[in-house]
């Protein structure tokens, strides 16, 4: 019952508190921005994909639409939202200590792993409402605007076009695994902060590390490649495996399962951290 | 005899190679105001942190409600309300909302009424809506006191409770304990550098200096005011050394300067001892009359 209280109070923190409105507000105004641009001068931005297929190919119907206005918006704000949620989930225990609170939480009758874990849900609880602010802005918003339509995606493989009809539950399983990777973003800003008393440390070290992974990843070096498959953001872009035909089950099995083993490690790493912790801040 | 609410046994913890607690050991009993008194870097705030389970001692033993802090932390914890140097709430949420969080983490069940009946008992009625960024310093420890009391707690541990506080909060803050103890029989501890408060507040106390408790008891024996340090400056030192020995044989007396000698005394026998000084020809500048344990502390603090 203390566990769950304590859930609640995270949450209540997470929403009083004036930072975590950031992340709402930034995916609405660059959603907003992209959705402008789009709706202002899209079809010129199309026209300069599709003008390389026109020879073998010709475009009929909307192709500029909701579908595709969301796609490209993921494609776009991936890389940008787990700034916005390391912003609040880097401070979730860094900022206790930095503001004195943590020794007026650690007096109270509740476990250290329980408190470290309602922390760890709530940060989940922030993720989940922020995937879905992008998924409805995205998504819903694009088709308000756009219409619907099939979706045509563009990959390494060539030009995927997959049917209107098709495509809904592709974008509900992107959503679910972009948000296990943004998950992990969380768990790694969170044990970040179980190592320290500041509050600006564990977000900029998660925004680097993530950087660093993502430079390690895109480096076509052999060095890299044992590594690169268990790079947290190797699997960040797994959402756009749903948009693929066929489905590479193999792969988004596989990812899900590493952004699984990531969470579990930095989940651990933190109770074990946390709970040897000296407290004297 | 008294129930004993917590028993520490040598506890010690270093931090890195500085040795913040090398041996200290107390007990308090069931409706002490204890005083935990030491100078500033004495030790005490690491003691008390170790004894709400804050920091875990490298050694020694820590038995509160006659449970091991280390076993039965969460069960301590849920009788023990506390204030740690000083109170830090959320500064963006509201006196009110404050205490709610907490209390939902407390084992009691406490409502909107109870806040507001606690609020209003440190007196922060009418405020419970301002946020605790915009109360002073005096309202932030009161806020800290109401936090500490909210869920009834049996021991009550406030860390340096008047430190930055005007006059006038200073003696809320120690009618509100002595309040505590008289009509609720709350055991308190009540850790200070400031010798005079504990002696006005508590009834037992240990004093911890280098990280080593030094002297535990009973307040009002152990701040005897017939125990004194007497420091005389006279004409004729030596010749005053003489008679003292003559009739103190067994009495140590220590030279303080070339005029000033200081001796152990009772109350009783100083205007005997300045009247025989006198008959013998010695000239007396000035007596001054210290209690050891006050000149102790003081030359603690100074050292």
């Amino acid at each position: 019952m203390i566990f769950i209280k304590s859930i609640y109070n995270e949450v209540i923190k997470i929403a009083l508190k004036p930072r975590s409105y950031l992340g709402i507000a930034a995916i609405t105004v660059l959603v907003g921005v992209i959705l402008f641009a789009l709706k202002s001068d899209g079809m010129s931005i199309i026209s300069f994909v599709t003008s390389s297929f026109e020879q073998t190919l010709s475009f009929e119907g909307n192709v500029l639409n909701g579908n595709l206005v969301a796609f490209i918006i993921l494609q776009m704000l991936i890389v940008q939202i787990p700034l916005l949620i390391a912003l609040v989930t880097g401070d979730l225990v860094s900022g206790e200590a930095a503001m004195g609170t943590i020794r007026m939480l650690l007096t109270q009758p509740i476990s250290r792993t329980q408190l470290l874990l309602s922390k760890f849900i709530a940060g989940g609880i922030y993720t989940l409402i922020v995937i879905v602010w992008l998924g409805f802005m995205s998504v819903i918003m694009g088709k308000l605007l756009f219409g619907s339509g099939d979706l045509m995606v563009l990959n390494s493989d060539g030009l995927v076009i997959l049917q209107e009809a098709d495509v809904n539950w592709r974008y509900l399983g992107g959503f679910l695994v972009a948000f296990l990777a943004l998950f992990t973003v969380s768990s790694l800003s969170i044990c970040l902060s179980c190592f320290t008393d500041n509050s600006i440390g564990p977000i900029v070290t998660t925004m680097s590390i993530i950087l660093l992974f993502t430079i390690i990843g895109t480096l076509d070096v052999h060095i890299f490649d044992s590594v690169r498959p268990f790079l947290l953001t190797t699997h960040m872009a797994s959402w756009r495996s749903f948009f693929e035909d066929p489905l590479p089950i193999q792969d988004i099995k596989n990812s899900i399962l590493i952004l699984f083993i990531h969470n579990i490690l930095l989940i651990s790493i933190s109770i074990y951290v946390f709970n040897k912790k000296d407290i004297t801040a | 005899m008294s129930e004993k609410i917590i028993e520490i046994k040598s506890i010690a913890k270093k931090f890195g190679l500085f040795e913040a607690v090398k041996d200290v050991s107390f007990h308090v009993n069931q409706g002490d105001v204890y005083g935990f008194l030491g100078p500033n870097g004495a030790g005490k705030s690491t003691t008390i942190r170790c004894m709400l389970s804050l920091i875990k001692p490298d050694s020694g033993t820590i038995k509160i409600f006659g449970k091991s802090i280390f076993t039965d932390r969460n069960e301590i914890l849920s009788r023990t309300g506390s204030i740690i140097e000083k109170p830090d709430f959320y500064k963006y949420l509201s006196a009110y909302k404050n205490l709610e969080i907490f209390s939902r983490l407390s084992r009691v069940s406490v409502g909107k009424k109870e806040i507001y009946k606690m609020l209003d008992f440190v007196g922060l009625g009418g405020r419970e809506q301002d946020k605790f960024s915009s109360f002073s310093h005096g309202m932030k420890q009161r806020l800290g006191i109401a936090q500490t009391l909210l869920h009834n707690p049996d021991l009550i541990v406030l860390d340096e409770p008047t430190t930055g506080l005007d006059p006038q909060g200073i003696i809320d803050i120690r009618n509100l304990i002595l309040r505590l103890k008289n009509e609720q029989h709350k055991t308190v501890i009540l850790s200070s550098h400031n010798l005079a408060e504990i002696e006005i507040i508590c009834n037992r106390m240990v004093i911890i200096n280098k990280g080593v408790s030094v002297v535990e008891g009973d307040v009002k024996a152990l701040m005897n005011n017939e125990d004194l340090v007497v420091r005389i400056e006279v004409s004729d030192k030596d010749k005053s050394k003489a008679l003292i020995m003559s009739q103190y044989p067994n009495i140590h007396i220590t030279d303080i300067n070339e005029t000033s000698i200081e001796l152990p005394l009772e109350k009783s026998k100083i205007s005997e001892l300045n009247k025989d000084l006198v008959n013998a020809g010695i000239g007396i500048f000035s007596i001054e009359a210290k209690r050891k344990l006050e000149d102790y502390f003081i030359k603690m603090v100074n050292a």
